[in-house]
């Protein structure tokens, strides 16, 4: 396998374990270049631990993870990477530019320190010391410590963690940018919106292993993401036969009924007249995982 | 790497416990030992001792000082962040090992130049060279003890921990009061310290004898020890980062 054609990322059968706990168990995951994918899990999914291993800061218990078919340390040495961990990477006493610019000068080409500036809306942070920012804004100059030696592959591990509505709109143009530029981009979230919008293609986990991978549409379907409740008028177990209905739930008179295909289940309501009280509910990250893990279990 | 070495000197002069028991301490503790004829032997003589003995004490803040930097960095997660940039590990740690030589400099030169500028200490030009040069080299040891430190303990008992081995290492290697003071006892333990033996070459030196090989074989037993202890702690550190 050569540099020039491998994946950008690539873990095969991948294990971690933390005394008892599997971190991550037997997960494999190749990632072509160009993609921007996220990882998307509630915590202690293994999102953390999968990171570390494909940027070669863990050693894997069992199997391989490789960069570019290379060794990640040595794809890391290369400046083929850049990563922006969970937390930390702030050291105090020193500026945002002295900092940037020490970062910069450990790649062989890495972009002028003014693009990484505008890149990361930190222009007017260049001579604040670091550790007198704010949460939002070390989170910016976090982020340009991962993109300014202009790597190929970008990894962020819940990059908006620390930033508001409006940061991380503004977060996500950015990021934008870069996935046109064709760099491979990879990142972890809880926020199942932010891996729909800014996705090509979402990887779910949950318990450290693969449990869907697809676009958010395949993910969403797969999950059957939308919860459509009614009221109730008398025999209804009917319902659970209407189009795209997965799952029904009777609860206070009320039927909600889990559905891959919400459409399709709303116009079946409205021909047999049953939309009473009708509510559509996408459901959130937390109801999409344990539909997914039900499924994997069954 | 060299970048890596500025980025941490620039650290180091805007850090205050650096500033304050690395350079400022040791030349204001000479000047009054100096003026107040508070050591021993005549003036001129006492001077150039003294001079020597802080100058060690200055540089040892310096070295020990630089080691609590890791424990820091690493509470801050910089080691794992330096670990994604393409520096190797070996770069790191000799980045880390070089500022460290380089921060003990200042330390030496400002108590030399206040013995030849305050206390009007007059040395042959031969004399000032082997003072600087085995003052400087002769901190690798400490340096590498602080280091082993900074790897293997947390933040805050890390720098705790190098600070209450400079002091003991100090007053108990002869740098505060000499040794020839001590009642017996206390005198044969500090005589085995990598301290005394690192200040006494250029004690030797500053009054015209030769180091004793005694000096130079205890000092290389202990740079020996601090080494591995700072191998093993770094090894430690790198299964946790």
């Amino acid at each position: 396998m050569t540099t020039k054609t491998a994946d950008a990322v690539s873990l095969t059968s991948a294990t971690k374990r933390f005394g008892p706990v599997r971190a991550v168990d037997g997960l494999t995951l190749a990632i072509p270049r160009g993609q921007t994918v996220a990882l998307l899990g509630p915590n202690g999914a293994g999102k953390s631990t999968t990171i570390a291993l494909l940027l070669g800061l863990l050693p894997p218990d069992s199997g391989r993870a490789a960069l570019f078919g290379l060794d990640p340390e040595e794809a890391v040495r290369q400046g083929l990477v850049g990563a922006m961990p969970q937390e930390g990477g702030l050291i105090p006493r020193v500026t945002v530019r002295e900092l940037l610019t020490f970062v910069s000068g450990t790649y062989a080409a890495p972009l002028p320190l003014d693009r990484v500036l505008t890149l990361a809306r930190i222009g007017d942070l260049r001579d604040r010391r670091v550790d007198r920012l704010s949460g939002g804004q070390a989170q910016r100059v976090r982020f340009a410590m991962a993109v300014c030696g202009d790597p190929d592959l970008i990894v962020l591990d819940e990059p908006t963690a620390a930033l508001d509505v409006e940061a991380r709109r503004e977060f996500w143009d950015g990021m934008r940018g870069l996935a046109s530029q064709g760099k491979t981009i990879l990142f972890s979230t809880h926020y199942l919106d932010e891996a729909d919008e800014h996705a090509d293609r979402v990887v779910v986990l949950g318990h450290g292993r693969v449990i869907a991978d697809g676009t958010s549409a395949e993910i969403k379907r797969a999950a059957a993401l939308t919860t459509v409740s009614v009221t109730a008028d008398g025999e209804s177990a009917w319902l659970s036969t209407l189009p795209g209905v997965r799952h029904m739930e009777i609860r206070g008179g009320r039927v909600h009924l889990r559905s891959g295909d919400s459409d399709a289940t709303v116009m079946a309501l409205a021909r047999a007249g049953a939309v009473r009280e009708l509510e559509v509910v996408p459901a959130d990250l937390e109801d999409a995982f344990v539909a997914l893990t039900a499924k994997e279990n069954a | 790497m060299w970048g890596y070495v500025r980025l941490e000197l620039t650290r180091s002069v805007r850090d205050g416990g650096y500033v304050i028991f690395g350079i400022v301490m040791p030349v204001v503790m000479y000047l009054v030992f100096t003026n107040l004829g508070l050591a021993p032997g005549d003036r001129h003589d006492a001077a150039i001792y003294t001079m020597v003995s802080m100058a060690a004490y200055g540089a040892l803040g310096g070295a020990f000082n630089n080691g609590s930097g890791i424990a820091e960095d690493r509470a801050a997660g910089w080691l794992r962040q330096l670990r994604l940039t393409p520096l190797t590990s070996a770069q790191v740690v000799a980045g880390k090992v070089v500022t460290g030589a380089v921060a003990v400099v200042p330390s030496i030169a400002a108590v030399l130049l206040a013995g030849v500028l305050v206390n009007h200490v007059t040395l042959p030009p031969q004399r000032w060279l082997a003072i600087v040069a085995l003052l400087w080299a002769g901190t690798v040891p400490f340096s590498l003890l602080g280091l082993g430190n900074g790897y293997r303990l947390s933040g805050q008992s890390a720098a705790m921990a190098n600070i209450a081995t400079m002091l003991t290492l100090s007053i108990l290697g002869g740098l505060w009061v000499p040794v020839e003071n001590f009642p017996s006892w206390l005198r044969a333990i500090a005589e085995w310290t990598p301290s005394n033996s690192y200040a006494g070459l250029s004690w030797r030196i500053a009054f015209g004898d030769v180091p004793t090989l005694r000096q130079v074989v205890l000092l290389s037993a202990w740079l020996l020890v601090f080494g591995v202890y700072a191998v093993y702690g770094y090894r430690r550190a790198g299964r946790r980062a």
